[in-house]
C-alpha cells in the first residue's frame, strides 16, 4: 500500500470556502454557502442538523464523492479538488471507507465476500483478503454468521456488515451516512458502539452525518448545520480518550 | 477473488433468465437457419458432394449441376491421356418428364444415368454396392425414399420417363433434389431415356480420380486448355458443388432472405439481452455505487458487467447446441434436408456470442447510474 499521507497538523479533513449549489428545472438552490471547517484526525465527529440542511452534500464534498463549486478541499494533506476521476478513485480505495443508510450488500455474496471483494481490489493476496474480512466480520461480532447471505441476517446485521466492509480496508477516513436511520433501538446502538469503538482503537477519523439523538453522546465533536452553514459547532468532553491537559472538562461551545 | 458476475448470475438467475432464454433462442434459429439453408441448397450438389470424383469436366460456364450441358465424348480421351487421372467415368444427366401409375400429374425428374459398377465413382456415397448392382438390369431406377409419395409408386412400381418404361429396383437415401426429383440409372438406361437427338455421342459430364487429390486443382487448371474436342471446362468436385449451391442461393434469392432473417435475430435477441441486462445492472445500481465509494474503478465494474454478459452467451449457446443438435437429429430422421459445416456453426456461434458482447456493452452504459454521490441523499 502506499505510503499514508498524513497532515502535520493533526487535521484529517479541511475545507476551506466552500460553495455547492444544485440547478433543478430553472431553479438555483444553494446547499452549502462559504462553508469552511477542519475536522481532526482519529475523532468521531457529528454533523447533524435538519433534513436538506447540507450535511450529506458537506459528506459528499470531504469524501471525494462529488467536487464543490468553489472553494478547496483537502484530505490528509492531498488537495481533492486537483483530483481527476481516477485519482480520485484511487484516494477512496487506499484511504476512505464508507457506510451508507441503506446497506448494498449484493444479494448473493455470503458476508464474508462482501467484505473481501473491495479487498481484492487493493491488490490483497486472495488468503490476505479473507483474512481480513474475516478479522473485520469478527471486530463486528458477526464471526458465526460471516457465512450467510444478506436475506438471512438482519437490518443491524447488514450494517454491521457495510460497517465491516469499510473497515477492512483500514481506512484512516470512515465516512458515515444515517447509518443508524433504519434500525431499531437495539441494532441501533450497536452500530453507534462499533463507529465509537472504530475511531478509539484504530485512530480512524470518523465523520458521521446523522440526526439520531443517540449519537450525540457518543461523538468528541458535534456539528450542527442549517441552510448550509455550521450553527454550532460543540467539542464535548472526550467520550473516547482520556481528557488531556489542553482540553478543559465539560462541553466547549464556539461561535461558528 | 470473489466470483460477483458469476455468482450474481446463479444466486438470481431469475432475472438473468430471459436474456439466457433469448440468447438461446436466437442461436437455435441462427442454427437451424443455417443448417436448412445448408441442406436445402446443399440437396443442389448432392452429384458432387455424394461422389468421390475429384474432377468434373462439363460444358464451358455451366453455374450448377442441373443446368449441364453435354460435351464431346472424346474428352473422355484427354482425361485419359493425362498421367495424373487414374480413373475417368461418364455422368449423363436428363432433365425428363414422369408419369406414375397413379394420377400424380406430370413430376419433373433428373435422371441420372451413372456407372453401376460396384467401384464406380458417381454416387459411392449414397448408394450401396448391392444398390448399384440392382441398377445393371435394363431400365431399372432407384429414387429417394422421401419422393416416393411425389412419384406415386412403391418399390417394384412401374412408371414412364419420356414415354419410356421404367421398374422401381430400389430407394436411396439423401438424394433429394432441388426443383425435382433425383432418378438414379445406368448410363445405358438414362441414354435410351434421354430423347434428344442432338445428344447422341455426348455426355454430360466426365468425373475424374486423380492420383493425389491434392494436386486437383492444379490439374484441373493443365487439362482447361485443350480446345481440339470441342467445348468444355474443368472444376475440381469442391468449386463446383460451391458454384452449384452458390447459384441456387443466389438464383432463389434465398441468399438475402437469410441475411435478413439472420439479421432481424440477431436484433431482437440483442434488444431483449441488452433490456435484460440493464434491468441487471439497475437493481444492483446501488451496491455497484458503493463498490464505487469504496475505490473501486468504473473499469472494474464494467468488467463485472462484461462477464455476466458473457456468462448469459455461455449458458444460451451450450442450450442452444444442445437442442439444435435435438432438432437436426428429428430432422434428419424425417429426411428433413438439414446440413451444418463446422464453418457455418461457427459462425452461428460467433454472431450469438457477438450478440451477448454487444447487450453487455448496451448494459455497461447504465452503469453511469452508479453515482456514489446519489447514495448520500
Amino acid at each position: 500500500m502506499n505510503a499514508r499521507p498524513s497532515s502535520p497538523s493533526g487535521i484529517a479533513l479541511q475545507a476551506r470556502g466552500i460553495h455547492k449549489s444544485f440547478v433543478s428545472g430553472r431553479v438555483r438552490s444553494s446547499v452549502l454557502r462559504d462553508l469552511s471547517i477542519d475536522i481532526e484526525t482519529g475523532e468521531l465527529t457529528l454533523i447533524s442538523g435538519p433534513s436538506g440542511c447540507g450535511k450529506s452534500t458537506l459528506l459528499a464534498i470531504l469524501s471525494g464523492l462529488q467536487p464543490p463549486d468553489e472553494g478547496s478541499v483537502h484530505a490528509l494533506g492531498e488537495d481533492l479538488c486537483t483530483y481527476d476521476t481516477r485519482k480520485l478513485e484511487r484516494f477512496r480505495l487506499h484511504h476512505t471507507g464508507f457506510v451508507f443508510q441503506g446497506f448494498n450488500l449484493f444479494p448473493a455474496l455470503s458476508a464474508v465476500e462482501q467484505v473481501e471483494l473491495p479487498l481484492h481490489y487493493l491488490g490483497l493476496a486472495p488468503s490476505e483478503a479473507k483474512r481480513r474480512a474475516a478479522q473485520s466480520l469478527e471486530e463486528v461480532g458477526l464471526g458465526p454468521r460471516m457465512r450467510l447471505r444478506p436475506s438471512e441476517l438482519s437490518g443491524g446485521e447488514k450494517q454491521r456488515v457495510a460497517i465491516a466492509r469499510a473497515l477492512a480496508k483500514e481506512p484512516e477516513l470512515l465516512f458515515a451516512d444515517e447509518p443508524t436511520s433504519a434500525l431499531d433501538a437495539a441494532n441501533g446502538q450497536i452500530v453507534i458502539d462499533i463507529l465509537h469503538r472504530i475511531a478509539r482503537n484504530h485512530g480512524t477519523t470518523v465523520l458521521c452525518v446523522s440526526h439520531d439523538p443517540r449519537l450525540v453522546s457518543h461523538a468528541d465533536r458535534v456539528l450542527t448545520m442549517e441552510d448550509g452553514r455550521i450553527l454550532s459547532d460543540r467539542r464535548q468532553q472526550s467520550p473516547l480518550r482520556p481528557t488531556t491537559g489542553t482540553d478543559t472538562p465539560g462541553t466547549e461551545e464556539t461561535a461558528p | 477473488m470473489v466470483a460477483l458476475a458469476r455468482k450474481t448470475l446463479i444466486y438470481e438467475w431469475r432475472r438473468f433468465l430471459p436474456a439466457i432464454l433469448a440468447v438461446g433462442f436466437a442461436g437455435l434459429l441462427q442454427l437451424l437457419q443455417a443448417a436448412l439453408v445448408l441442406g436445402i441448397f446443399g440437396s443442389s450438389s448432392v452429384y458432387i458432394t455424394g461422389s468421390s470424383a475429384d474432377l468434373w469436366v462439363g460444358y464451358p460456364g455451366t453455374q450448377s449441376v442441373n443446368l449441364g450441358r453435354a460435351i464431346d465424348n472424346g474428352v473422355e480421351m484427354r482425361l485419359r491421356m493425362d498421367p495424373a487421372v487414374t480413373k475417368v467415368e461418364p455422368f449423363q444427366w436428363v432433365d425428363s418428364d414422369w408419369r406414375g401409375p397413379q394420377d400424380t400429374g406430370g413430376v419433373s425428374v433428373f435422371v441420372s444415368g451413372i456407372d453401376t459398377r460396384p467401384d464406380g465413382m458417381m454416387f459411392s456415397k449414397a448408394l450401396s454396392p448391392e444398390l448399384r448392382a440392382r441398377l445393371v438390369e435394363p431400365d431399372a431406377v432407384i429414387v429417394d425414399r422421401a419422393d416416393l409419395d411425389n412419384l406415386g409408386v412403391g418399390i417394384g412400381g412401374v412408371a414412364a420417363i419420356n414415354g419410356h418404361r421404367v421398374r422401381v429396383v430400389g430407394v436411396s437415401s439423401g438424394l433429394r433434389a432441388l426443383g425435382g426429383v433425383n432418378i438414379v440409372a445406368s448410363l445405358d438406361t438414362a441414354r435410351r431415356i434421354d430423347t434428344a437427338p442432338a445428344d447422341s455421342n455426348r455426355t454430360t459430364y466426365f468425373v475424374a480420380r486423380v492420383a493425389d487429390p491434392s494436386q486437383a486443382h492444379d490439374i484441373a487448371r493443365r487439362l482447361r486448355g485443350a480446345a481440339s474436342f470441342g467445348r468444355y471446362d474443368v472444376w475440381t468436385a469442391k468449386s463446383f458443388a460451391h458454384r452449384s449451391q452458390m447459384y441456387w442461393m443466389l438464383d432463389t434469392g434465398a441468399g438475402a432472405g437469410v441475411l435478413f432473417l439472420a439479421g432481424i435475430v440477431f436484433l431482437v435477441g440483442a434488444v431483449i439481452t441488452s433490456q435484460t441486462l440493464v434491468a441487471a445492472v439497475v437493481g444492483s445500481v446501488r451496491e455497484y455505487a458503493t463498490l464505487n465509494a469504496l475505490g473501486v474503478g468504473v473499469g472494474a465494474l464494467r468488467r463485472v458487467v462484461m462477464e455476466q454478459a458473457f456468462w448469459v452467451g455461455a449458458i444460451g449457446l451450450v442450450g442452444s447446441m444442445a437442442l439444435g443438435a435435438v432438432f437436426l437429429l428429428v430432422a434428419s430422421h424425417y429426411s428433413v434436408p438439414v446440413a451444418l459445416s463446422p464453418v457455418a456453426t461457427l459462425a452461428c456461434l460467433a454472431l450469438v456470442m457477438a450478440l451477448a458482447i454487444v447487450s453487455g456493452l448496451a448494459a455497461m452504459r447504465s452503469l453511469r447510474r452508479a453515482d456514489p454521490a446519489t447514495l448520500l441523499r
